[in-house]
């Protein structure tokens, strides 16, 4: 045997796209860097499109060009007050390519949110986050894990657009900040923290601008080579689990299975065949090139879908940032006016006693929900088996309440985005707005 | 020979030794952190001036007139002056002055007040009424009167934006 064919030498420098056996599908995945954080194997039905819809790779995918899409920006930005405006203005109507690449970098963004909130969606509405007949697992951690990634990717989104240094940008860090400073005793504090001051001025950009391009990437990065290692560490996705379930090969008892003479069968003296059930199908096929196969195309789909998205859509600019004027209404992105509409809603009066929105919808709801997300997995109690599959029986309750949450943000999300007109007054779509002066 | 022998007779000290350099890296890099944290606190502001000067009071129009820079509606009846902030209490934009087809005089806070306008925030639909205080929407409390006073030097109108008046407060320019 020759040094290049031993075990756990690849012979190619990359990988086999079609390799022509286990061991060369096997070798490839342990020999290359590139591949070593899949397994060797992989369970077929994980694989399925309708399981998992691929959303979380999707999500990375678009993290990966949120990424290149970011450098040329990087050169291109200028984090001043000053020239914030202009710079985002050249690079959408100077630079070659400016505009196409600020397109990749937004639509990603908002396209990564959603990924991000359905991919959460699916966890768990298949209840991946229970650990199933596995030793060691901790599904329940990368869960945990996996809320974190969602708020950082929603902190991404709003340190993103505040950057333009627009009317859109200064009214959220505006409202955004102010909501923290609704927080009783330290609340001042943690804006003044935030902002670099008590006005919005140089050093607010700044703050937002390094959580933008480093902090949060950085950390996000981070979080999602975790997530990774815990995927494999778990044993795959939840359905693998499921492989444990299928019927073992066993031997069924003799059974009078075929006749030839009527007479045998009156004295049952018919020949017996021995059979055996149906062996378990062996639903195990090699990473290379099934698993890499596919999360290719889910990483080249997504980066085409942008690319197409990109040279078709035009991404706004507002007017440049005018803290005199407060543009009416004044609206938030629409991954978060469910919240601008909890904001609006949640200010209680009890007799002389006021709670402030902004604290209760702002502070004190967001942050239940997201306590109750964190602590569901030790929650839910149903049986091991509802791990991996879509809607189980017995997680059926569980699961409702969730979609009624969902159900709710949508509904929220809905309303803020076709329901509201100037002083945020209620509006049905098909009614229009009355002629408001843009200035006082 | 004494007792003390060689390290590893002694655990105790070994244990005692790893535990002082883990504790030693740990204090390390949070003191790390809580400078790099503190550094990001500002310790001056370079904020504007909160005592601002507006200018002549005999320049003010009868009524209203709004300061963008300040955030702040000046009234002014007659010789009769007073300031309420244009900053909404619920979530700080800033809200928009409407004239009322029919003012009507009120009390408040004991003293009569000609109420000429609403204001009405475009960020969550807070409205306030023409003194200020809330009416309805997610405006926690009313819009907050500042201190007026007429400038020593010069005569100018001048506005304290960090001292907070009740709504009785009237400047009566002479």
């Amino acid at each position: 045997m020759s040094a290049r064919s031993a075990p756990g030498v690849h012979e190619k420098r990359l990988w086999s796209l079609r390799p022509r056996s286990d061991r060369e599908a096997g070798d490839a995945v342990v020999s290359n860097f590139l591949l070593h954080w899949f397994p060797a194997k992989v369970f077929k039905p994980s694989l399925d499109w309708s399981y998992s819809f691929w959303l979380g790779t999707i999500s990375a995918a678009l993290f990966l060009l949120l990424c290149l899409s970011g450098f040329p920006l990087l050169f291109l930005y200028i984090p001043s007050v000053e020239r914030a405006y202009a710079s985002v203005k050249d690079i959408e109507y100077v630079i070659t390519f400016g505009s196409w690449i600020r397109a990749v970098h937004r639509l990603s963004a908002h396209l990564m949110v959603a990924a991000v909130v359905l991919h959460l969606v699916r966890v768990f509405l298949t209840g991946a986050y229970k650990n199933g007949v596995g030793r060691g697992q901790q599904r329940e951690w990368n869960w945990v894990i996996g809320v974190g990634m969602l708020l950082l990717t929603l902190f991404l989104s709003f340190t993103g657009y505040l950057l333009p240094w627009d009317q859109l940008a200064y009214w959220a860090v505006t409202v955004g900040t102010n909501i923290a400073s609704s927080i009783p005793w330290i609340g001042a504090r943690i804006r003044e923290l935030l902002i670099g001051g008590r006005t919005i001025e140089q050093p607010t950009l700044i703050r937002f601008y390094a959580l933008h391009v480093i902090v949060l990437p950085a950390a996000l990065g981070a979080l999602f080579v975790y997530h990774m290692w815990r995927v494999r560490k778990d044993g795959g996705l939840a359905r693998a689990d499921r492989a444990a379930l299928l019927p073992e090969k066993a031997e069924t008892p003799p059974a009078r299975s075929k006749t030839y003479t009527l007479l045998g069968v009156a004295r049952g003296t018919a020949p017996a065949i021995r059979a055996t059930s149906l062996e378990a199908p062996d639903l195990s096929v090699n990473a290379v090139p099934d698993l890499t196969r596919r999360a290719t195309v889910s990483v080249l789909g997504t980066i085409a879908v942008i690319s197409i998205l990109a040279s078709l859509l035009r991404s706004p600019l507002e007017e440049a940032a005018n803290p005199l004027v407060t543009p009416n209404p004044a609206k938030a992105p629409w991954y978060f006016l469910w919240l601008q509409e909890i904001v609006t809603d949640t200010t209680l009066h009890v007799g002389r006693f006021t709670i402030n929105g902004a604290f209760l919808g702002g502070v004190v709801l967001p942050g239940l929900l997201i306590a109750l997300l964190t602590v569901w997995p030790w929650l839910d109690t149903s049986p091991q088996g509802a791990a991996g599959s879509w809607f189980a029986r017995s997680r059926r309750r569980q699961n409702l309440v969730f979609l009624l949450m969902c159900l709710v943000v949508v509904v929220f999300t809905l309303v803020g985005t076709f329901c509201r007109g100037p002083y945020w007054h209620f509006y049905w779509p098909w009614q229009t707005w009355p002629e408001i002066p843009t200035r006082i | 020979m004494t007792k003390r022998g060689s390290m590893t007779d002694r655990p105790d000290r070994r244990e005692f030794l790893m535990k002082l350099g883990i504790g030693a890296g740990v204090a390390g890099i949070a003191t790390q952190g809580a400078a790099s944290l503190r550094s990001l606190v500002p310790n001056v502001s370079y904020d504007a001036p909160t005592t601002v000067k507006l200018g002549s009071p005999m320049e003010f129009p009868d009524g209203l007139k709004f300061l963008p820079d300040q955030r702040l509606f000046v009234f002014r009846e007659g010789n009769v002056f007073h300031a309420v902030s244009a900053v909404c209490t619920h979530l700080g934009c800033t809200v928009r002055a409407e004239a009322l087809s029919q003012p009507e005089t009120r009390q408040v806070a004991g003293t009569p007040l000609r109420l000429t306008h609403r204001f009405l925030c475009p960020c969550h639909g807070s409205s306030y009424a023409g003194d200020g205080s809330n009416v309805s929407g997610p405006a926690p409390r009313p819009l907050t009167w500042y201190q007026l006073s007429v400038s020593t030097d010069d005569g100018q109108l001048v506005v304290d934006l960090a001292q907070e008046v009740g709504r009785d407060f009237r400047l009566t320019v002479a």
